[in-house]
Order: C-alpha cells, then structure tokens, then sequence
C-alpha cells in the first residue's frame, strides 16, 4: 500500500524497470573498478606477534605463503544501477565490497568511485556498548563521515525509523541484536548517499523490521541510489538486474541477473 | 576550498566525539563520576609522599616534597596514559576499522587529547595541595605557573608520536603490549619523578639522564611551579624531542596504513 504511494509520488515505476529508464538517461559511470588483484598472508599461527618473527628470522624462514584472493576483477557500475554479488563462501565477495568502499586497498589494480558510499557491512560496526542510542548515532555517523550539523538534521528521521522509544537513551549493551541492527540500518539508510554497499546483512531482525528495511531500500532505489549487494538468495531480483558471479576470486559470469543466478543455481546444486 | 574546510570540521567533529567518548567511559560512568579523575592523582601522592619521604631525604628539591611528587606524576602521566591507552586503540576498533573507512590516525589523537584533558583535571589537584601548602606556609605562588600551557603542545607532540607508532606496531606485533608494560615502567623509574638527580649524586646518571626526554618535560614543568623562567635551550630540547617522536610516529603510520585493516 505504502509502496503504490510511494510510486505515485516519486513518479517512478516498479524498481526493476526504472533501473533501464535511468541507465538510458544518465550514463555516468559511478564505481570503476579495473584489474584489482587482491593478496593475503596465510598464517599458520592465528596471531602474529613479534617473537614468531624473531624465530623464523633464526630459523631463515622469512616468507610467508600468500594466497590471491581476486584475480583481476575488472567491472563498471553506472549511475543509478543494482548489481547484486553472488558466489559461493569465500569467492572474494565480501574483500570486493571492502576494497571498492576503500576500506582494503588492493595489491594491484585501482577502484574509482566518483560518489559518496555508505558501506553496510555489518550494522552497527563501531558502537560504542557504554554510550546511549542516541550518543552512538552521532559516534556511528561521524565515522561514517558527516558533519554534526547533517547528523542534527537527519537525527528525527533515524529515529523514527528505528523506532527504538525510549531506549534510545540507554546504553547501548542493553539492546538486543535486533535492535542493534534497527539503529545501524536506521543510520546507514537515512543520511544521504550515492552509493550503498551491503554485505548479507538483512537476514537479521525480525519480519517486520526486514520489510521495512526493504521497503525503505525500494525507496532509496527510486530515488536513484546505485547499490551493490553480496547476496546468495533470490530476493535481491527485486532491486537487481545484473548479477556478477565470482567464483575462485574470478568473475565467472556478469550480465542479467536471472540468467546468472539460473546458471550458479545450476553449478551449486550439480 | 569550501570542500576541504568541511572536511577539516568534519575531522574536528569526530575527533571531538572520540574523545568525549574516552573521558565518559573512563570517568563520567563510574559513581563519584568526574571527582574521581581530581581524587585520584591526589590519593596516589598521598601515598607516594609517605612512602617515600622516609626514604629519600628532601635536599636538592626546591619544591615542597608532596607539590614535587605530585607534579612530576601528573606531567608523567600525560605521555603515560596516552601511549598506554593508544596501544591497544586499533586492535580494539577492529569491528569499525574493518566495516567503515575512517581515518585510522584519529583514534590515538584521540586517546592522547584525552589524556591532556585528564591532565587538566589532575592540575587542579595539584592547584588544590598548592593552596593548602601555601596555607602552611612551604609553597608560594608565583605567575610563572600559567607559562605551564606552552609546555604541553611539546609534550602532547611527543606522546602522540609515541601513539601513532605503538598503535600500528601492535596491530603487527600483538606481544608489544607486554614488551612495552615492562618499558613504561622502566622508564617510570628512570624518570625523577619522586628522587631527585642532583641528590644522587652520581655524575654518570646525569649524563645519560639528557637523552631521557621525559627528564626535560618533567624538570621544565617542576621549574615553572618553582617560579623559574625555562630557557630557550630547554625549550629547543623540549619541541626538538616532540618533532623527532612525532615524525617517526607518523612516517611508520604512514608507511603501514594501508595494510592494517586486512592485518587486523
């Protein structure tokens, strides 16, 4: 119901076909991302500490195993496009996110991004657990990288959608999970951006709370957000048209998403 | 222009919150709340004057014993609680440091304004004991004491150095904790923070006590208290060490930035 009116407002049709009206008019290319390899360092030892170095300098053991996490990952993303990530654990889907939101810089290749990104990777990344809801909202979006002047005009917004009541002046540790994640997205979802990257982080909260995110996400959609979603389940067709495969830190197909996702579907249950 | 004047502030906002942030949670939420950060600087000197005014005596020192005590702890204490609570700062944002891109360098900046604002507090307790040794007569004011305020930039540019460094060395070398526990108080002890240099007397510690920055900031701070105006060669060693710490510090942070997220 809310959706109809939303539609009729914004004067959008449904996301899926707004997505090529977009792409026709503004071209512009927002994430490009072009020959990223990314390496780690394998460990043996979960910790690195100081005296393992000092012992493998004696033992003349130096090197250590690296192992390559995304192999030239080459794509674009234009203005106004979905693209959902999908691939099995440990493709590279999440270290793709990282790096394209600057958090990892790659061993080699370059990500350009010509707008603001607002990684949600995990809600609520960084909450303090002694400080009040509302202490944190300021905490959580100025690492995020706005002004207090912005974060005081959009406070009545985040709170409204967290809907959180009066606990938004206890301490945090006294929240559950799913309140957590309600403040976190709240943040994420109400203080302007251009680009949202999400990790698989709606499968928390309760049915209410998930439609709501999702029915704030079409909103955001709407209004011209470009999105990039790790994903393994289908319901990220209703934001997506094009899907990227990554498979073995390669990327194994790219094109519209209910071709790939039939193909990796395919490939999963063989 | 306009661009980079809003991201200046938008820094200066984080910060500010980061380090609100620290003084709440190492205060504000505990009962007596804000008293505590003036009660405790003062109980520690009650207990270090009576320890050990009966073992040192009190020739050599120009200042009364318990302002000595105090004032050396409390100068100490800066570089102290910011290199010690800097240590572990990205390690314990790891959640954050790997989620969200922010500015690594903002959190031990953070953790050592801070611990200036705790100095703030604690030079209050040292305001308090002046007025009641002044009461009995073994104290007595002087202006020299507000030429306090241009030896901390120095000293707060010598911790943050030390900050910036052990904060990403620990990101790599998670056993410098322990490493650098033992250090501290090494140089606790090296520091004259309750004997004085001269009444050792022992030419050889004199000469190596130069090269002990905290020697300088300490002997500079207890000089203004006394009413000595600092010389400009004290104020050379005193910024000189600041721009070496600070360099290296961030030259190393520098070198590494871009390798600590996947390393945490």
């Amino acid at each position: 119901m809310d959706e109809t009116n939303m539609n009729t407002q914004t004067n959008i049709p449904q996301t899926s076909s707004s997505t090529e009206n977009e792409l026709k008019t503004e071209n512009e290319i927002l994430i490009s991302v072009s020959d990223v390899s990314m390496k780690f360092t394998k460990y043996e030892v979960g910790v690195n500490a100081l005296k393992e170095l000092v012992v493998r300098a004696f033992k003349r053991n130096l090197k250590r195993k690296k192992f390559e996490c995304l192999k030239k990952i080459d794509f674009t993303i234009h203005k106004g496009e979905a693209v959902a990530l999908i691939g099995r654990n440990g493709a590279g889907k999440s270290t793709l996110l990282k790096i394209v939101s600057g958090i990892l810089r790659p061993t080699t290749g370059t990500v350009v991004c010509n707008g603001r990104i607002t990684p949600l990777l995990k809600l609520g990344a960084g909450f303090d657990g002694n400080a009040t809801g509302i202490e944190n909202i300021y905490l959580n979006a100025a690492i995020l990288g706005y002004t207090k002047k912005q974060i005081d005009e959009k406070i009545p917004a985040i709170l409204e959608f967290a809907e959180l009541g009066d606990f938004i002046y206890a301490p945090i540790k006294t929240y559950s999970s799913g309140m957590m994640a309600r403040l976190g997205f709240s943040i994420a979802v109400n203080m302007p951006s251009e680009i949202l990257l999400i990790d698989e982080i709606l499968a928390v909260g309760d049915i209410a709370f998930t439609k709501k995110c999702h029915k704030k996400l079409d909103e955001l959609r709407a209004q011209g957000l470009t999105f990039l979603i790790v994903s393994h389940s289908e319901s990220v067709k209703r934001y997506c048209k094009r899907a990227i495969w990554l498979e073995k830190g390669l990327v194994k197909e790219d094109g519209d998403i209910n071709e790939v996702f039939s193909h990796y579907t395919a490939e999963m249950t063989k | 222009m306009n661009h980079s004047t809003q991201n200046i502030r938008q820094r200066t906002f984080l910060l500010s919150v980061l380090v609100r942030r620290n003084i709440k949670n190492q205060y504000y939420r505990s009962v007596i709340g804000v008293l505590w950060t003036v009660l405790n600087p003062l109980l520690n000197m009650l207990v270090m004057t009576f320890v050990f005014s009966m073992l040192f005596g009190r020739e050599g020192i120009d200042l009364d014993y318990s302002i000595y005590i105090l004032s050396g702890n409390i100068i100490f204490g800066i570089m102290r609680s910011s290199t010690s609570g800097s240590l572990p700062c990205l390690v314990n944002q790891r959640d954050m440091l790997q989620k969200t891109k922010v500015s690594i360098e903002l959190f031990p900046t953070a953790n050592t304004l801070s611990s200036l604002v705790t100095f703030g507090f604690s030079f209050i307790a040292l305001l308090i004991v002046m007025v009641f040794r002044r009461i009995a007569g073994e104290y007595f004011f002087c202006w020299e004491i507000v030429l306090v305020i241009t030896i901390l930039p120095a000293l707060t540019i010598f911790s943050l150095g030390i900050s910036y460094f052990l904060s990403t060395l620990y990101v790599f070398f998670r056993d410098i904790k322990h490493i650098y526990s033992v250090i501290l108080t090494l140089w606790t002890y090296l520091t004259p923070l309750f004997y004085s240099v001269s009444r050792l007397q022992k030419p050889i510690v004199e000469k190596f006590m130069v090269f002990n920055p905290m020697y300088h900031y300490v002997t500079m701070f207890r000089d203004m208290l006394a009413g000595n105006i600092p010389s400009a060669t004290q104020y050379l060693i005193c910024y000189g060490f600041a721009a070496l710490s600070l360099t290296i510090g961030w030259l190393f942070l520098r070198a590494v930035k871009n390798k600590i997220a996947a390393q945490l």
